[in-house]
């Protein structure tokens, strides 16, 4: 027997290895095209799950956003603009502006804003609101709403002392009552 | 690894479908019923009343009742914690104007134990009168009214928690006429006698 031949397939081969590479010779790699698994289109099918997730994803952001937004601006507080104006200095006075010039040179360096003076302001109002809280539009929509809520308590009501009267009153001949206790 | 990918894109469906079906419990616990099926009657009518008050509008209407006058600040109190209130009435010069299926569709809407039925008068000659109320533990928080008669149909729809001995009395104030309907009182021993 040679070893040589186990190795590296040199020297006399024994016959009993020569026997055993040929059955299992047959067993050995041959290249052929990869066959797909039957159930590999069967997960295919899911592959709009997670495209499905990032649009549900993205709706949800967006309608976040949205709420954020509506939130926001329902809350913005008012915004108030002062308007300094000041006066040219040609129409002042001579002696008026000496003597303001006065102070003026006593204290240089806080002559800034404290001395402007405020001729006007604009507050910018969103909307001019009422006591009751309501803008023009809001109040407007809130009559409108009452007169409404008047009809519709009117019929409830005149309906419903209906029902009591029809369940508590004489019974009128072919009237089926049936009146059940509550509570 | 493929898998991990699926089940983690899987969540934010879960959520939007919890989310579609959480909003939809919610609708369906409201004691608001479907009423627009109703709304072809209007062309046959010769008066119609169709009242819809949401939530946000009875809150922006009680801006506007006043505290200083008894009468408003009555229904004030009473519609405060209202979430709406949905009327239709049709009055015909005719008979027969409507099917006992409008009726019928309405009151397949209010089955136990989400409603009960407090008041249920029938008459041939009269109207038929129904009353049903959706309760929460021992108040009411949901009432639907049903008057039908031969010229008449009329629902009334009461979202929200309801007093209804004090919607009962609201007869005669506000403009509200009041029909001399009263309110059966317990009966005294001389009145007994």
């Amino acid at each position: 027997m040679n070893d040589e031949y186990l190795w590296d397939k040199s020297g006399e081969p024994d016959p009993e290895v020569q026997q055993l590479e040929q059955v299992l010779g047959r067993l050995r790699y041959q290249p052929r095209p990869l066959e797909m698994p039957d159930n590999f289109r069967e997960a295919r099918r899911h592959r709009y799950l997670p495209l499905l997730a990032i649009a549900a994803t993205l709706a949800l952001a967006l309608l976040a956003g949205v709420v954020w937004l509506r939130a926001r601006t329902d809350s913005k507080p008012e915004q108030r603009n002062e308007i300094a104006i000041t006066p040219p200095s040609s129409t002042v006075n001579p002696s008026e502006k000496k003597n303001e010039e006065q102070p003026q040179s006593e204290d240089n360096s806080t002559s800034t804003d404290r001395d402007r003076k405020v001729f006007a302001v604009n507050v910018q109002r969103r909307t001019r609101r009422p006591a009751t809280g309501l803008s023009k539009t809001e109040r407007a929509e809130a009559i409108e709403a009452k007169k409404e809520l008047i009809v519709a308590l009117r019929l409830a009501s005149e309906k419903l002392n209906l029902a009591q009267k029809r369940a508590n009153g004489p019974a009128t001949p072919g009237q089926i009552r049936n009146q059940h206790k509550i509570g | 690894m493929r898998s991990v990918f699926q089940r983690i894109s899987i969540i934010p469906v879960l959520v939007v479908l919890l989310v579609i079906v959480s909003a939809t419990a919610g609708h369906a616990q409201e004691p608001r019923i479907q009423m627009s099926h109703l709304d072809y009657l209007a062309a046959k009518a010769t008066e119609t009343v169709d009242v819809n008050i949401d939530e946000r509008l009875v809150q922006i209407a009680i801006k506007v009742f006043s505290d200083k006058d008894p009468d408003e600040a009555q229904i004030k109190k009473l519609v405060a914690g209202l979430k709406g209130i949905y009327v239709k009435s049709f009055e015909f010069d005719a008979d027969n104007q409507f099917s006992a299926a409008d009726v019928d569709s309405i009151r397949n809407q209010l089955r136990e134990p989400a409603w009960s039925r407090l008041v249920n008068v029938r008459s041939k000659r009269d109207s038929n009168v129904e009353v049903y109320v959706s309760l929460s533990g021992t108040s009411v928080n949901g009432l639907v009214v049903i008057t039908s008669e031969a010229r008449e149909l009329t629902v009334v729809n009461i979202v929200g928690p309801v007093d209804l001995e004090k919607l009962a009395h609201l007869e005669g104030s506000l403009g509200i006429p009041d029909l001399g309907i009263e309110i059966t009182k317990p009966k005294t021993k001389n009145e007994d006698q």
